[in-house]
């Protein structure tokens, strides 16, 4: 009899098996869904729109676009975490703000109910000031705020719970300095108010600073990547400075947890060919976006390494009540 | 010579046949709405943005600026032929637009307000290329502090727009203020109003609300007054005397006197159309010889009316472009299609997008001209007969649009629900005589003012006096004041006159 139950639950395993290598071999078989929690328009959806065709061109099959806005993308993300895990339903996640909400509110998803396909771009956090600003290195910033504490202001692009503001609490807890937190809650008017001397010090993502660096009118302090970036290879990191934060805003695309790996497998294939594909390289460059590809296993790595360190942060200093 | 380069640059573009063609179909689309009344610019725009999602921005901006221009411009031929304004700022072409109508001369009155409708819009269109550029040279001038008090400077110009009725107006401003407070405050995470729906968390979509204000309304209403009066009683007939060369010597001095204070009042945040052609009437009337042929059909008096409400159209999207701050409730819903482009305003817009900014000035200077073109004789008549369109027929039109439209926005009912509850307020309060433009004012303006005072006062670390610390916050806050007194000593005034 055991030896029967064990045959059986062998067959049943080996059908189960040949199904969903079946079901992965036809992948895809009709058009995919693409969940991007995010206005038409916005940074995410023209991202989502001008990769769309070469995805399509590798994976042979229609990707289509639905912008599912709402509560900083939470709509979108708990649409795709509560998708059929079957290959057709694919979403753009955005980090870490999608886990960042999970500490601040009761979500409907969790980081483990989504599998990573692959990550597409990946902006580092800077800290920037004004050309003419008395600070000159990242250690100017962190005496005087040890010096005085709580009396700078540095302006954030995002609310509270930003990847900047939790970066600005990282700096705080690794060098005991202290700082005014603004948060600005958009780009355009912090950059606004730090050109024109509003705001002494501010912290954006590199992407945003870039092309006021390069015309003089801005000075980066430093980058929060764990490496220097192409983009700004004269700057250094805040680890080389002494100041262990790494801080960045990710977009990348997730299937919801279940998904047959080879499925996902297929779709990350698709992802990186679409990626290197020259045509898509030199209009992700005008536009200057940061194209940074992790495909598999990695992005498992790296979507784990942001939840950790968003725990510690979190345990540290909690950013909201 | 920079900023002439990157408007000649964006040129070549929107001369593009899709672009061109926008145009067309937006002034046209636009001079219908204008000629049905009840239906204004700021509905048709409301309406039209969501389905422009998908087009290129130029060519969904064109067809705005041609609806804008084109509307302003329609609301003239009720308001002459039938003594109905088209669009609440042709109530001031109704004085002599419909006395001339009677006297036969509607022919002509209909070219007087078209020329001028063009005129006016084509001297806006350059105030804005010439202001614009220079004016966001000068944003870096405007930090928290100067945001705030260029927000209150707009709530406080809602004391010149109150009017009879300052409680009513007050009421609706407060109602806009309670609506931009839903979602969660920046600075601490806290969510308001939200109810526990994750919809609400980012606000409600300012759209949803416009619409819901602006488009429902008018079509409920509609339903309500199936009939309507005959509109082809007027005769529409040619006299040789009507050309514009004959008439150009003559209304030259009213057609460039109105433009300046349309200008000047488009300019100034949340005036609108209305005020610039009633500014504009009074004071060509008061520097006419004789002015006593005013309100019995002077041909004058159209043309002030008609130069002075379009030349508050472009010029009301400077402050809109270069600040975020709308000057009408049209720019208002502009504005927001612009945000669903993704081109926030500021001075980034003209840094990064500049074929798009100076492309739509392009197209609000082009779509002037096209007045000229299809507003002539033969399309007033056309549009003659757009307003004895069934009723019946239109208001579930408007109505199946805006659901559609809104549902695109994020693909669900919830949007869907909130804007036909605006709409049911919107009529509710229309029906009371509560004005609208008030609560797009308080629900665009309380966010700016709030979000910047406690920017401000962060950055200050709760420092009242950062507020006035700079001599532009110190000029702004002198202008609040000023504006607020003026309705004071206009009563004041008036109290003392027949003692």
């Amino acid at each position: 009899m055991k030896h029967h139950a064990i045959s059986y639950l062998t067959a049943l395993g080996l059908a189960a098996f040949g199904a969903t290598t079946a079901a992965a071999q036809n992948y895809p078989e009709h058009s995919v869904d693409v969940i991007v929690a995010f206005n038409p328009g916005g940074g995410t959806d023209v991202a989502a729109r001008t990769i769309e065709p070469y995805i399509e061109k590798y994976l042979g099959e229609d990707l289509v676009i639905l912008n599912k806005p709402g509560a900083g993308g939470e709509v979108g993300f708990s649409l795709l975490a509560a998708s059929d895990p079957d290959g057709y339903t694919m979403g753009f996640i955005n980090l870490p703000a999608m886990y960042s909400y999970s500490y601040e509110r009761e979500t409907a998803y969790s980081p483990d109910s989504f599998t990573g396909v692959a990550n597409l771009v990946y902006d580092p956090g800077v800290i920037v000031v004004r050309a003419d600003s008395e600070f000159q290195t990242l250690q100017d910033l962190v005496d005087y705020g040890l010096e005085n504490p709580g009396a700078l202001p540095i302006g954030t692009s995002g609310s509270v719970g930003s990847s900047e503001h939790i970066a600005i609490l990282g700096v705080e807890a690794a060098t005991g300095a202290k700082y005014n937190h603004v948060p600005f809650g958009a780009t355009a008017p912090l950059r606004t108010a730090l050109l024109g001397g509003h705001v002494q010090v501010a912290a954006f993502n590199l992407s945003e600073a870039d092309e006021y660096v390069e015309d003089g009118s801005m000075r980066l302090l430093g980058v929060m990547s764990e490496e220097r970036s192409d983009m700004a290879p004269e700057t250094p990191t805040f680890r080389e400075q002494g100041v262990d934060v790494i801080s960045g805003t990710s977009r990348g695309l997730a299937v919801p947890k279940g998904t047959d790996p080879a499925i996902v497998a297929k779709l990350s294939e698709a992802v990186e060919k679409a990626i290197n594909d020259p045509e898509y390289i030199a209009k992700a460059e005008a536009a200057g976006v940061p194209v940074h590809y992790i495909g598999g296993a990695d992005y498992d790595t790296f979507l784990s390494n942001v939840s950790t360190s968003l725990d510690a942060a979190w345990a540290a200093t909690p950013w909201s009540k | 010579m920079e900023t002439l380069q990157a408007i000649m640059h964006a040129l070549p573009e929107v001369l593009a046949w899709q672009n061109f063609l926008a145009m067309v179909i937006g002034t046209l689309a636009g001079m219908t709405v204008g000629s049905l009344p009840g239906l204004t610019a700021t509905m048709a725009i409301a309406v039209l943005i969501p389905l422009t999602f998908s087009m290129s921005p130029l060519v969904a901006l064109g067809i705005m600026a041609g609806i804008y221009n084109g509307a302003m411009y329609g609301g003239a031929v009720p308001a002459i032929l039938l003594n109905v304004p088209g669009t609440p700022p042709s109530i001031v072409t109704t004085f002599d637009g419909h006395p001339l109508a009677k006297q036969g001369r509607a022919a002509l009155a209909l070219k007087v307000a078209c020329w001028s409708s063009a005129i006016g819009g084509a001297f806006s269109a350059l105030s804005l290329m010439a202001l614009a550029p220079p004016l966001v040279k000068v944003t870096l001038l405007f930090g928290p502090a100067e945001y705030f008090w260029l927000g209150i400077l707009g709530m406080s110009s809602i004391a010149i727009l109150l009017g009879a009725d300052p409680i009513k107006g007050l009421i609706a401003a407060a109602l806009g203020l309670l609506l931009g407070t839903v979602g969660s405050d920046v600075v601490t995470g806290e969510q308001r109003f939200t109810f526990g729906r994750l919809e609400l968390i980012d606000g409600i979509n300012l759209l949803v609300i416009l619409t819901g204000l602006y488009a429902i309304p008018p079509a409920i209403r509609m339903l309500e007054q199936v009939f309507r009066p005959d509109a082809a009683k007027i005769e529409i007939k040619g006299h040789p005397d009507d050309s514009f060369a004959k008439n150009f010597r003559y209304l030259l001095p009213t057609w460039l006197r109105s433009s300046v204070i349309g200008i000047g009042v488009g300019i100034l945040p949340a005036t609108g159309g209305s005020m610039a052609a009633f500014l504009a009437y009074n004071e060509v009337r008061r520097s006419a010889k004789d002015p006593d042929g005013f309100g019995k059909g002077d041909i004058r008096g159209v043309a002030a009316a008609e130069t002075g409400n379009n030349a508050d159209n472009s010029a009301a999207m400077i402050p809109a472009l270069v600040l975020g701050v709308p000057g009408s409730g049209v720019s208002a819903v502009i504005l927001a299609g612009l945000l669903v482009h993704g081109l926030q305003p500021g001075p980034q817009l003209f840094r990064d997008t500049p074929d798009i900014v100076y492309g739509f000035m392009w197209q609000m200077l082009f779509t002037s001209f096209m007045l000229f073109a299809l507003g002539g004789n033969i399309a007033s008549r056309l549009f003659a007969q757009v307003m004895r369109l069934p009723q019946v027929i239109l208001a579930p039109m408007i109505m199946c649009l805006t659901l559609v439209g809104i549902y695109a926005l994020s693909n669900d009912m919830f949007n869907v629900w909130i804007m036909f509850a605006m709409g049911i307020v919107g009529y509710g309060l229309n029906r009371m005589d509560f004005p609208l433009a008030p609560i797009v004012l308080g629900l665009v303006l309380g966010n700016m003012i709030e979000q910047n005072l406690r920017l401000t006062l962060l950055i200050h670390q709760g420092d009242v006096t950062a507020l006035i610390a700079s001599p532009l916050s110190k000029l702004l806050f002198g202008l609040c004041l000023v504006l607020c007194c003026v309705p004071l000593y206009r009563r004041v005034k008036t109290r003392l006159k027949p003692a």
